[in-house]
Formats: C-alpha cells, sequence, structure tokens
C-alpha cells in the first residue's frame, strides 16, 4: 500500500475511534509529544497503560467476589484506574469508571457488577482498536521513511 | 541562559524516566524567564506525561515518584517556579507533602492533582496549602495560563 494512501488510512482510523467515542482530545495532545527521538510515543503510554491496569481489573474482579463488598476499596481500585485511563483519553473507559463510582457511592453491588462487566468490555476493545491502529501507523511511518530520497 | 531543551529518550520499549538526551525538540511555548516545575504522581504512566506535557511548554521540570522525595528535594535547596502534585501518594499524602513544604517558606505556586475532584478532597488539599486544583490529565488550556501567570510575575 502506498504512503499516502497509509497516511489516508491511519487518518481516518483516528477519526473512526473519537467519532465512536473510544478516545478524546487528550489523545491528540499526547501524539503531540511525539518527535523524532520518540516517534512511538502514544504506543508507549498505551502499552504501559494496558500493563499497569491489568492488575487493577484483576483485583477490582476479585474485590467485587468478596462477601460484604467494601465499597471504599472499589472506590480507591476504580479511581485508580480512571486516573490512569485519563492519560491518553480513554473515554469509554473513563465514563464507565464514573459510573461505577456512582454505584459505589450509592453501595448497589449489582449496580457495580454490571457497569465493572462494561467497563471490561471496553477496556478489552479498545485494546484491540488501538493494537489496530497502532499498526497502520507503524506501517505508515515505514513507508514514509522507505520513501524519503537517501 | 536559555533553559535547557531536553527530551524523553523512550530506547527499545517502555517509558523512560528520562535520561537527558538532548534534542531538536519544537518547544511550545517560550516565556521571559527560565521556569522550573517538579511534578509529584506515584503513576509512572500520569508522571511521564505530567513531564513531558511541562517540558513540551518550555518548563525544566522534574519528576519523583512520592510526597518524600518531592520533600526532601525542596529540603535540600531546590527550587521550582510551580509543583504539580497528586492528593493520593504512598505513606506521604499529597496535603501532608504540600504542608511540609510550606512549612518550609516555599511560597511557589502549588497546583493539586487528582483523577476525580470530590469536595472533601478539594478542602483537604486547599487547607494544606496548594494554590489551584485540577482534574488529570494537564491540559494546556488550563496549565499554560498558570505558567504565563507565574513567569510574568517573576
Amino acid at each position: 500500500m502506498d504512503r499516502n494512501r497509509l497516511a489516508r488510512q491511519v487518518a481516518l482510523q483516528k477519526q473512526s475511534l473519537f467519532d465512536q467515542g473510544y478516545i478524546d482530545q487528550q489523545f491528540i495532545q499526547v501524539e503531540e509529544l511525539q518527535d523524532v527521538s520518540s516517534p512511538n510515543f502514544v504506543e508507549e503510554i498505551v502499552t504501559s497503560y494496558y500493563q499497569d491496569t491489568s492488575r487493577l481489573i484483576v483485583n477490582i474482579e476479585q474485590a467485587l467476589e468478596r462477601r460484604p463488598l467494601d465499597f471504599d476499596q472499589l472506590d480507591r481500585y476504580i479511581y485508580q484506574l480512571n486516573g490512569r485511563s485519563t492519560s491518553f483519553g480513554a473515554r469509554k473507559v473513563i465514563a464507565e469508571g464514573a459510573l461505577f463510582r456512582e454505584y459505589c457511592e450509592a453501595e448497589n453491588a449489582e449496580g457495580c457488577k454490571t457497569t465493572f462487566q462494561q467497563l471490561k468490555t471496553e477496556y478489552a476493545t479498545l485494546k484491540r482498536k488501538l493494537e489496530a491502529y497502532f499498526q497502520l501507523a507503524r506501517q505508515a511511518r515505514l513507508a514514509e521513511t522507505a520513501s524519503r530520497p537517501m | 541562559m536559555a533553559p535547557t531543551i531536553e527530551s524523553v529518550y523512550l530506547g527499545n520499549g517502555g517509558l523512560s524516566e528520562g535520561n537527558n538526551k538532548r534534542s531538536n525538540r519544537f518547544v511550545k511555548a517560550t516565556w521571559k524567564n527560565n521556569l522550573t516545575a517538579l511534578v509529584v504522581d506515584n503513576v509512572e504512566l500520569c508522571r511521564v506525561l505530567e513531564r513531558e506535557n511541562l517540558r513540551a511548554y518550555g518548563v525544566e521540570t522534574v519528576a519523583v515518584e512520592t510526597g518524600e522525595a518531592a520533600v526532601e528535594l525542596v529540603a535540600s535547596g531546590s527550587t521550582f517556579n510551580l509543583i504539580f502534585i497528586d492528593i493520593y501518594l504512598p505513606t506521604m499524602s499529597g496535603p501532608e507533602a504540600v504542608r511540609q513544604i510550606r512549612a518550609m517558606g516555599v511560597r511557589s505556586k502549588i497546583i493539586g492533582l487528582t483523577a476525580i475532584i470530590t469536595e472533601k478532597d478539594e478542602q483537604d488539599f486547599f487547607a494544606a496549602g496548594i494554590d489551584e486544583f485540577y482534574e488529570k490529565p494537564l491540559d494546556p488550556d488550563w496549565f499554560v495560563p498558570i505558567i504565563r501567570e507565574v513567569d510574568n510575575q517573576i
């Protein structure tokens, strides 16, 4: 695929992630921090996010199994997750996290469990979509580099 | 003397805490003064982003992980025009770190950070001595005017 077509595809894919509400303006701001010395900065931020939060997700799952539920602990966990999710604008994950917090405050166990299932879905979907996006972005950068005159 | 422009070298994957590799990084703003900032955040992901955002706007920035490290740094004589500090830090909380820093007579602009603002957190943090309180992430819409204000006051 030629570099122009690749560049267009990257732009379209990113726009689609915006339009579907998966990411917000923060993603662009992080992209703007990329430069020649750190061309994969956004991807590394996202990779770090998923490495960092995978344990949190497990902790929340385990905490939701306990009886009685410790809503303060759940609230602390989701606070941590949301703090990290804001780093690159993971909008849907943040939204589900905010809803989860409301259920924690109301001590609504069923609400917490249902919302957490939705949050995990959004978390996994975003990961999949961003992996595809970054793969395409890498191809576009390679094509761009290859096309430069020696 | 013009501020040193530093860039984060990310190496072969994984975030770096920054090893001071100079680059021709484009800086989005320049200031009358050499501005410095301290970032205090125990989440590496957030800490790196906060530092890089400030550096992108021409502020020489140091980032530490704990309230204790921030207090130690200030106690050792390091001075910063701006301090960005998360409310929830392990062992020494953000408010406690701010209390100790203010007790040393530090008059830097201190901006409290949180993932989600609550009324209680806001009260606690302001009582400790912060000047402003914002939700993360750092957004140029609010942090650039703060930097400008500090720059104009020097």
